[in-house]
């Protein structure tokens, strides 16, 4: 598959997660659902980190470095909501 | 910036500089400690912030992301194009990136206009002060990637980015998707979770 298209393909991916984030939202507020809110805002910090910032070719440390932000800030938010 | 990144393997490249990652990872942990002062207080104050979000809007918070995360691949595929030795495609899409990421800040003014109509400013509670102390800072941060990207569209357009030599294009490009990532958090934190 050409690099476009699987920027193109990233760019769909991000758009119906982020749609589905909105309805998650909206479906109510249990500790479940933030957690699935978070679950997916993480799937699609994955896609940006490794798609559009192509770290999928990058070294490991950088990749693991790039997406423990995005990991460390849903436990953070998580874990202030279940104390 | 002159200091490339050398490859690791021929399968392993990180694209740019390497002093545009030091510099994403600094970037990033300021707004950890701001993403986390939210959650926190989130927490200490739960009432008062599920009746503060309601003045959001939800689906204008999905509208801001659409249109960051449309700039975003705009500017990843200007990077394509370059490297396809085609500057002058990269340059369109630039200013296409561009152009979607002025969408975002007409959205944005317009929410904060109309919070400040209705007298929800930096002083009016806790969340109100966090919202906007998170989301300014942010706005902040798309304005001086905008900037970037006119800078870069420019230099595209003038054939000064080449296939083997376009390690600046991409760190600019970079820090255009750093601010889409710190967003896709803040987006689900401000407008979404309760």
């Amino acid at each position: 598959m050409s690099a476009s298209k699987v920027l193109i393909g990233c760019w769909l991916a991000l758009a119906v997660l982020s749609t589905a984030t909105v309805l998650l939202g909206n479906a109510g507020s249990t500790l479940l659902l933030a957690g699935a809110v978070l679950a997916v805002a993480l799937i699609k910090a994955w896609v940006i980190t490794e798609g559009f910032m192509e770290l999928r070719h990058a070294p490991v440390m950088w990749r693991l470095l790039l997406f423990g932000w995005p990991l460390a800030m849903a436990c953070g938010i998580l874990f202030a909501m279940m104390v | 910036m002159s200091i490339s990144v050398d490859r690791t393997s021929l399968s392993r490249r990180l694209p740019g500089d390497l002093a545009m990652w030091f510099f994403i990872l600094a970037e990033l942990t300021v707004f950890a400690i701001l993403i986390l002062a939210f959650a926190v207080t989130q927490v200490l104050n739960p009432e008062l912030f599920s009746q503060s979000r309601a003045a959001l809007d939800s689906s204008m918070g999905l509208a801001l992301t659409l249109s960051l995360l449309t700039s975003g691949l705009f500017a990843a595929l200007a990077v394509e194009q370059v490297r396809a030795a085609r500057p002058g495609r990269g340059a369109l899409l630039l200013v296409a990136a561009l152009a979607t990421s002025c969408v975002y800040v007409v959205l944005k003014l317009n929410e904060y206009g109309h919070l400040s109509s209705m007298g929800l400013g930096l002083e009016h509670n806790t969340f109100f002060t966090l919202y906007w102390i998170l989301t300014g800072f942010h706005f902040l941060h798309v304005l001086l990637g905008m900037v970037i990207l006119g800078w870069m569209a420019m230099r595209c357009q003038r054939g000064l980015y080449t296939a083997a030599d376009c390690a600046g294009l991409e760190s600019g490009v970079l820090y255009w998707h750093m601010v889409d990532m710190v967003w896709v958090l803040l987006f689900p934190l401000v407008y979404v979770i309760n």
